[in-house]
């Protein structure tokens, strides 16, 4: 056996080699993104031809794994932009100071809350909903309160808050609509819960799609790609009358970053059409600015929840060990 | 009697003491840097630690109390059901099948969880094949994979076919001269057991126990998808918890050090004695040797078997049921074998040299583990092989991304680092798979070998080799193939644009393509299979030294 | 000369202590007599280094040697049985005998064929041990111990267990060897062989 092990990394290396052009900006995103079917490649494609620079994506597992590749690197990191932090991340994201104020005008946003944030622009936002197979449930409840109240044979699948974003969307969903009774609504509801799933593709996957349970936690617009790539209305989301929580996805600045200007043209970039008609279809979420006509057919069928709930992300920073802790002791009691 | 008087004979390659050691303690140092580093780095951010709040916490305890229990049920249960079927396999030497059985043994542990799981669910979940069958015939069954009941049946899915496969490999072991004494006594049940059985099995077993408990104690999103609910919750669940969502580093590093300490004692415990070699020399001749069966025997053999097999590939059914939609040719969207083929590439580029750098460093940390002299020395590199499996990744992965940082410029960088970690973590999976063959070697073979100056490079061209070769065909089948189904270590360092096959997945996944995922877990599977049927085809007939005894070679007498 | 001097040995774990004070010239053969379980082994072990004494010197030509790795010694031991690596064939367990990493030159390569010839075993050389009768492996390691060409050969009762004939081919190899000034000390309960054999004896 005659393995030479560093023979083979020598010859792997000049493989990946890549020429480097003038400016080449940086961005930290998560693979949703940056997928060959998401929006990251039209994305590029459509900014580099207006730069004149390489756009380049460092892909992390998720918004959490942004934020920390970030602490650690430091201010010797070569990000120059993070895509992909959320309403749950971003508080800690602004606290590590190594994100720089964007300085940007936000006045074409189209969100349903007034946004008015020096750090993070939104690109896209959605609402969490509990999606249900019509063929399974052909009545869904009509209000969270009607989903507590259910009988227990009625299934739901549910995202854990201590690990996912959707399932900490639930959380303050419930913490909004039931306040300090959110606890017994928790402890009614827990019999209901079949699984408490780590992220959302593994109870999308796994459970809902193989019919384990006929709802599962969500977002109103998951319905938006079944109806129009897969061509079914089988699966739709359920309006809830309390409302639904509101989830916005951001972009920053790094600081310590040499492409200051150019990071902020691709800000600008971002909020302009030819960045945000990719994010209806290929992000499966709704665009941060009016796209007017250009907006899919389909997101016309979509619910629209009477109220956008929302917490200040600096309470729900505050707010959120307490509540996971809440929620841990009414689904262990 | 011509022959030339040897002349001084230049002293074997690699045969100076310190190759035998310093390769592997060198590798065992530098992981214990790493950890150390990965857990320093994280109390370092961490500023002020709660260690006294965190102990007292109810739901701490409640946390490692349930961590413990559900991994020794596992345990137990998988060796349960693995003894049986490792040492029936061991008996039916030859039946049509038999080398398929052990492919589909080796694959249901590297398949990605998500993968596996969904296979799972498709087989005994609320909607599963067997729950509706369960449902015709005894409507009050009151089966339910959520719970208790579902991480144990994913553990023992996952661990009883690895187990079985290791514990098969150290009954094959048995020198043949043990078994023709057994076959001659007549020896069965009881005393088959004290005589051959375990004289093979207890080397091993401690090991494969402690294999499968830190498996079962370190499970993060089996015991998440089927606990039921946050009552199911693991170290690693909480882990997870404190460094990616609440960025607590120090709860981190403190539950990490929990973890560290209740597994690394229970291999240090297993490793804290060196075993001893065996004593007889494994004497192999052409033709099987056939052992008393007590009457029924053969019958529960199939019975046992059959079931097993069942249980192993109905679930992989249900996947590649799932996923040939989308990979059959008159699917709607055949432009997913666009994807399928560059990520399988570029998944084969990482995992190749992490399976081959695994099976290197395996190797030398045993060589350094069988260096007599002092037992403590000596238990560190094994004990330290280890770590990867007990370190929560993303602990290692911080250390080793502080190490490297300022080297960490391209992504090329990138891609050989992830190789280096995927290869990192399949060293205990490669150490298990080797360390029963390599100590098999007699005391008597050892001596000779002495005599005749078969030292350093010779004694492992001449001695282990020849005897290694399948074992280690084995080991770096798990070494590619664990690090194919990586997802953790790839997405934790960040990869360039093009995705690996699991990060496809993933990516198919958070983008609704259910269906196109489900092909990617099927062409994944396609790929393990073909993986493992061609190394251990390979392994079989390597030129070079005659391993397999020739069929019926020599009638002669055996009066030895 | 082969000289062991107030050589003790004792096994961990046991109060029985051995001692071995004895020498022989070299061209001769010495027969080791005892009941089994008196030493017989233990001794050629320490000549080998296989076992570590106590105390005591073992010489040769003058020179100490118990000091010395097994592969630096100048002996070969042979067995009752188990002297072949199972896995490897005749002619490579031969061939590891005159070079550890079978670095053979055409002269070697012609003598292990040539022994094989001479001891009956012609064409036997891709055989694996497993496919050998008892006194076929007991030829194929005496001939890779006479290969080897050291000066002194350890017996361990190397005829024990083998039929007439074969018994009589190995008497006659070892005897051709002991004329050509090899040391031999023999390991054996067997009169016979002793007879035919041995220069002297030692009792245990």
């Amino acid at each position: 056996m005659r393995f030479r092990l560093p023979l083979l990394f020598a010859a792997l290396l000049p493989a990946f080699a890549t020429a480097e052009p003038a400016q080449v900006l940086n961005v930290y995103t998560h693979p949703s993104f940056a997928a060959e079917w998401g929006p990251g490649p039209a994305v590029k494609q459509a900014f580099e031809e207006q730069c004149e620079c390489e756009l380049n994506y460092t892909v992390l597992e998720s918004g959490g794994d942004i934020l920390q590749r970030l602490r650690l690197e430091g201010s010797s990191t070569s990000a120059d932009v993070v895509l992909g932090l959320d309403t749950a991340t971003m508080e800690a994201a602004r606290q590590t100071g190594l994100l720089a104020p964007h300085t940007l005008t936000l006045n074409n946003l189209a969100l349903p809350v007034d946004w008015q944030d020096d750090t993070f622009v939104p690109y896209d936002w959605g609402y969490f909903a509990f999606v249900y197979d019509t063929e399974l449930l052909p009545e869904p409840p009509a209000s969270l309160e009607e989903l507590v109240n259910a009988p227990d044979d009625l299934k739901i699948i549910i995202q854990d808050p201590r690990t996912s974003t959707p399932g900490l969307g639930l959380l303050l969903w419930m913490h909004a609509v039931y306040g300090d009774d959110a606890h017994a609504k928790w402890q009614q509801l827990s019999g209901k819960v079949l699984a408490t799933t780590q992220s959302w593709s593994d109870g999308y996957f796994s459970l809902f799609m193989n019919g384990e349970a006929p709802m599962i936690l969500s977002y109103s617009t998951s319905p938006a790609y079944h109806m129009a790539v897969d061509n079914t209305d089988r699966y739709q989301a359920a309006r809830f009358e309390e409302g639904h929580y509101l989830q916005v996805e951001v972009a920053a600045l790094v600081n310590s970053s040499k492409n200051q200007a150019l990071g902020r043209e691709f800000m600008e970039f971002m909020l302009s059409p030819a960045f945000q008609r990719h994010i209806p279809l290929k992000n499966v979420m709704y665009p941060a600015i009016d796209l007017g006509d250009e907006l899919p057919e389909v997101f016309d069928r979509l619910i629209r929840p009477s109220k956008a709930l929302f917490l200040e992300p600096a309470e729900v920073a505050r707010e959120r060990r307490s509540l996971v802790n809440a929620w841990l002791d009414a689904m262990t009691r | 009697m011509a022959a030339n008087q040897s002349q001084p004979l230049r002293p074997a390659p690699f045969s100076a003491p310190a190759w035998q050691l310093a390769p592997g303690l060198i590798i065992a140092l530098a992981l214990i840097g790493l950890v150390l580093l990965g857990l320093g780095a994280l109390l370092h951010t961490a500023g002020t630690l709660e260690f006294e709040e965190l102990w007292q916490s109810r739901y701490l305890r409640g946390v490692v109390w349930f961590t413990v229990w559900q991994a020794v049920l596992s345990v137990i249960l998988s060796l349960l059901i693995a003894l049986p079927v490792a040492m029936t396999l061991a008996r039916l030497s030859h039946f049509p099948g038999r080398s398929l059985l052990l492919r589909l043994m080796e694959l249901s542990l590297v398949l990605p969880t998500i993968v596996a799981v969904s296979g799972i669910i498709g087989v005994y979940g609320r909607q599963g094949w067997l729950t509706s069958l369960l449902n015709d015939w005894l409507p009050d069954h009151g089966w339910s994979l959520y719970g208790l009941n579902g991480i144990l049946l994913a553990h023992v899915f996952f661990n009883a076919p690895l187990a079985a496969r290791i514990l098969l490999q150290a009954l094959e072991s048995v020198p043949a001269p043990r078994l023709r004494v057994a076959s001659q006594l007549g020896l069965s049940g009881w005393w088959l057991w004290r005589a051959v059985r375990w004289p093979a099995l207890r080397p091993v077993l401690p090991g494969v126990s402690a294999l499968v408990f830190t498996l079962c104690f370190t499970s993060f999103a089996i015991i998440m998808t089927l606990g039921g609910g946050p009552r199911a919750t693991t170290l690693e669940v909480a882990i997870y918890q404190a460094l990616r969502f609440e960025f607590d580093f120090g709860q981190a590093a403190i539950l990490a050090t929990i973890q560290l300490v209740i597994c690394g004692s229970l291999w240090w415990l297993v490793f804290r004695n060196r075993l001893e070699s065996s004593l007889l020399p494994d004497r192999r001749f052409a033709e099987t040797v056939s052992l008393k069966d007590s009457p029924g025997q053969g019958l529960g053999r199939v019975l046992l078997l059959g079931i097993f097999s069942v249980f192993l590939t109905l679930p992989l059914l249900a996947i590649a049921l799932r996923g040939l939609p989308a990979l059959w040719p008159a699917s709607p969207m055949p432009s997913i074998y666009g994807q399928l083929l560059p990520a399988t590439g570029r998944s084969l580029l990482i995992a190749v040299p992490a399976g081959l750098g695994a099976v290197v460093a395996s190797l030398f940390t045993l060589a350094a583990a069988n260096k007599p002299g002092n037992r403590i020395l000596a238990a560190i590199p094994v004990t330290t092989g280890y770590l990867p499996l007990i370190v929560p990744p993303l602990v290692l992965g911080t250390g080793l991304f502080l190490l490297l940082r300022p080297q960490l410029g391209n992504s090329a960088q990138g891609w050989v680092l992830v190789s280096l970690i995927n290869g990192l973590m399949a060293i205990p999976f490669v150490l298990q798979v080797l360390r029963g063959p390599l100590n098999a070697i007699d005391k008597n073979t050892l001596n000779q070998a002495s005599q005749l100056g078969i030292l350093g490079w010779y004694r492992w061209r001449w001695l282990h080799w020849p005897r290694l070769r399948r074992p280690i065909a084995l080991g770096l089948a798990y070494g590619i193939a664990l690090s194919l189904g990586d997802f953790g270590v790839i997405a934790l360092f960040g990869s360039p644009g093009q995705p690996t096959l699991p990060v496809l997945l993933y990516q198919q996944l958070g983008s609704y393509r259910i269906s196109e995922a489900a092909g990617t877990g099927l062409w994944l599977l396609l790929l393990l299979v073909t993986l493992f049927a061609l190394l251990s085809r390979v392994a079989r007939r390597a030129p070079g030294t005659n391993t397999e005894p020739a069929p019926a070679a020599a009638p002669e007498p055996r009066h030895a | 000369m082969l000289e062991l001097r107030n050589l003790c040995f004792q096994y961990p774990d046991q109060s029985e202590e051995w001692r071995f004070h004895f020498s022989v010239a070299a061209g001769h053969c010495l027969a080791v007599r005892g009941a089994s379980g008196t030493g017989k082994s233990t001794l050629l072990n320490l000549v080998a280094g296989f076992l570590a004494p106590k105390s005591g010197e073992i010489l040769w030509n003058n020179q100490a040697i118990h000091n010395l790795p097994a592969w630096e010694r100048p002996v070969t031991s042979v067995f009752q049985e188990h002297n072949l690596f199972e896995h490897l064939d005749v002619f490579t367990n031969i061939g590891l005998g005159l070079h550890p990493g079978m670095k053979l030159s055409c002269e070697q390569k012609l003598a292990i064929e040539q022994g094989l010839e001479q001891t009956g075993l012609g064409g036997f050389g891709a055989r694996l041990p497993g496919e050998l009768s008892g006194g076929q492996r007991q030829r194929v390691a005496l001939l890779r111990a006479i290969l080897r060409r050291k000066p002194v050969l350890l017996l361990d009762e190397p005829m024990t267990g083998l039929d007439p004939d074969a018994r009589a081919i190995i008497r006659d190899l070892l005897l051709q060897e002991k004329a050509s000034g090899i040391t031999l000390i023999l390991a054996s309960h067997d009169e016979e062989d002793r007879k035919i054999l041995a220069d002297s004896n030692w009792n245990l």
